[in-house]
């Protein structure tokens, strides 16, 4: 059993403020996921829950004691560091058997858990290896089989897989998740990668400058972003955001977006409710590129006229950029038709749309 | 893997180019080592002296073989030189560690004023030997500061001989060499404290290792390399003591305090046998080199079977 919960924390250092007045609560055996551009306070926050930093303010409590100044020894978290810090003048067995060993562990006990964890992070052939010798990837392994075997409630993570290659980053992401259940560990990870967080986390804490920006699950956040940044931060290709203004005319409201054309939304569209909400005020309108279709140019007056400027393969589909009136957006289209760079075409949304308010950055629904 | 004279390989070039670039060095080496170094062979088989009156190189007009290197083993006033300077150097070189040491590790975290307290402990390497030898000849005088500190701190009247008792004069002469090169040591272990990966030992608090596993599970087996090195170079200074000592004691009372160097000064400068003292200048030689030899066979088959173990 081990939640946590972090109660206004806050850390400095001089006048840079890391993390600004953060309010998290992670349940037992959840997998949450710390997400954000290099600088915004994740790894500061997951510092502060190991006991590495101490915050300047605030609180950080695991199943309600508060441990804030419990040194970080004696707060039982495991911790897979971003560039492992594994012994390496030791065995791959001494690392293993390291957080036994300091805790006085009978051998036999040791010899048995050390042979388990081995098997779990497929490294019993290289038991007795000097750990120099192992390759990146299972430094990773044995790093986390390292923290895992004291079996720590609490997993932190800080940015495990950015040392590896690709292949086998998507591996261990589905090992990991299938490590957490199999451990039955509450587990903090820290990542810039939005994919990562989204493929791995039961909830993403979305960060930026310091701040908490969102806290959901990936589907919330990915469906529902709070505001603008959360909405160009999450999903690749990133949500195109349009500069436009709502416009009401006689009852009936339409968002302008200058010399590419106007929306008007229907009635049973949630966005229309939006833009009532924001009558008269300047807008960032957001569409997923998945959620944006060609059309030919100027076939109904619910379409925007823009330019095609470039045109990027990923595999079966492609990334359409397009152009118009000082606009630019990405429209991911499934290669059903050809397109011709220079082409004027009609682009309308076809799918979920967002609107933030274009001051704050903030939803408006 | 074919390789003809005309092309050689990358690493075959750069061995020449490296053995062309490094000649000059290697022939002033010739120079300093290989010249005297023979020439002092030479002398220390015959009888001559400076007061000859012939030049060294007449030498062999006095050719006595091995006579010098026979009496060496007769000479006691040598091997009792050379038993003092072990035992100086037994004494002093560990001290000095373990103090170097424990200064280091109270310097690897930060307190207030420790620049200050680094620039103090540094300063007693920074002075001349000679001179710290002679400010320590005037406090261990026996109405110097050392016997009244003493006096003053007991309530008795405290008069040591510290320089003209034997056992004293010994004490006196480790407590300079431990006051002046304790620094040294505290820098050169300290550099090694600081190089050990400050995130393995936060690895090693987080799975709850405590300070003294800490330190000798992650800090020491790091500070091997460095250990040695500082081991090495305090042992060869302390076998050449001479300053201190010199202008301390001179050696006596007696012969008392001679260590090896003061005994090859006196011989040199005072009985003027110089055949003699080739003899024995090489005989240590000979002594610290198969020294150094085994010392440097037993690290590379350590390491050999290290990496014997890395290639499986």
């Amino acid at each position: 059993m081990s939640s946590i919960e972090l109660t206004n924390l806050t850390k400095r250092f001089g006048d840079l403020v890391a993390v600004n007045n953060m309010d998290l609560e992670i349940k037992d055996k959840e997998f949450v996921a710390l997400l954000g551009p290099s600088g915004c306070g994740k790894t500061t926050t997951m510092n502060m829950i190991a006991g590495i930093e101490l915050p300047s303010d605030g609180h950080v409590s695991f199943d309600g004691n508060d441990i804030t100044n419990t040194p970080m020894g004696k707060r039982g978290v495991g911790f897979v560091f971003q560039n492992y810090a594994i012994f390496i003048h030791m065995t791959v067995y001494k690392n293993l058997a390291f957080g036994l060993e300091v805790s006085g562990t009978p051998r036999g006990e040791i010899d048995q858990k050390v042979d388990d964890m081995a098997k779990l992070m497929r490294l019993t052939r290289q038991l007795d290896w000097p750990a120099e010798r192992l390759s990146v990837n299972e430094l990773q392994r044995l790093a986390i089989g390292r923290s895992a075997i004291v079996r720590p409630n609490i997993f932190l993570l800080d940015e495990p897989l950015s040392n590896l290659d690709a292949a086998f980053r998507a591996e261990m992401r589905t090992e990991l998740k299938h490590l957490q259940h199999e451990l039955e560990q509450t587990m903090v990870y820290v990542t810039h990668d939005q994919l990562e967080a989204m493929s791995m986390a039961d909830r993403i804490a979305i960060m930026d400058m310091g701040i908490l920006q969102q806290y959901g699950s990936p589907i919330d956040v990915y469906n529902r972003p709070e505001n603008s940044f959360v909405a160009r931060f999450i999903g690749a290709p990133s949500m195109n955001l349009l500069d436009g203004r709502i416009v009401g005319t006689n009852g009936s409201t339409k968002l302008d977006f200058g010399d590419i054309g106007n929306l008007t939304p229907d009635g049973n569209d949630p966005l229309a409710q939006a833009c009532q909400n924001a009558q008269n005020s300047n807008v960032l309108f957001g569409v997923r590129p998945e959620d944006l279709k060609i059309q030919p140019s100027g076939s109904s007056d619910q379409v925007l006229s823009v330019k095609v400027t470039f045109i990027e393969l990923i595999g079966p589909r492609s990334i359409i950029h397009v152009e118009g009136g000082g606009h630019q957006l990405k429209v991911v289209s499934d290669n059903q038709e050809t397109i011709e760079i220079g082409t004027p075409v009609g682009i309308a949304p076809t799918g979920r749309t967002h609107l933030f308010d274009a001051d704050s950055g903030q939803r408006v629904e | 893997m074919a390789s003809n004279p005309q092309t050689l390989t990358l690493a075959q070039q750069g061995a020449k180019l490296g053995r062309w670039m490094t000649l000059p060095t290697q022939l002033l080496l010739v120079f300093i080592f290989a010249f005297p170094g023979l020439m002092i062979i030479y002398v220390s088989l015959s009888w001559w002296g400076p007061l000859e009156g012939v030049p060294w190189y007449y030498a062999y007009e006095s050719l006595n073989w091995f006579e010098n290197y026979i009496y060496l083993f007769e000479d006691e006033r040598l091997w009792g030189s050379i038993w003092r300077t072990l035992l100086i150097m037994l004494v002093v070189v560990p001290v000095e560690f373990f103090l170097g040491l424990g200064l280091a590790i109270l310097f690897v975290d930060n307190f207030t004023g420790k620049r200050v307290f680094y620039s103090i402990l540094l300063m007693p390497m920074m002075i001349v030997p000679a001179v710290a030898g002679y400010m320590f000849y005037i406090l261990f005088q026996s109405n110097g500061p050392v016997n009244q500190l003493l006096s003053l701190i007991t309530g008795f009247e405290i008069d040591i001989l510290w320089l003209s008792e034997t056992d004293n004069a010994f004490v006196a002469i480790m407590i300079a060499d431990i006051w002046q090169w304790t620094p040294l040591m505290f820098l050169i272990l300290l550099a090694g404290l600081l190089g050990v990966p400050e995130d393995q030992l936060k690895a090693a608090t987080l799975l709850g290792a405590n300070w003294g596993q800490k330190f000798l599970r992650i800090a020491l087996p790091k500070m091997r390399i460095v250990m040695i090195i500082a081991l090495v170079i305090r042992a060869v200074e302390a076998f050449k003591l001479f300053d201190v000592m010199y202008v301390m004691t001179k050696g006596g009372p007696g012969v008392a305090t001679e260590t090896i160097s003061v005994y090859v000064y006196k011989v040199t400068f005072m009985e003027l046998e110089w055949s003699y003292v080739s003899a024995i200048g090489f005989a240590i030689l000979m002594f610290l080199t198969a020294l150094g030899a085994i010392g440097i066979i037993i690290l590379s088959n350590a390491q050999k079977k290290r990496l014997a173990n890395v290639v499986d």
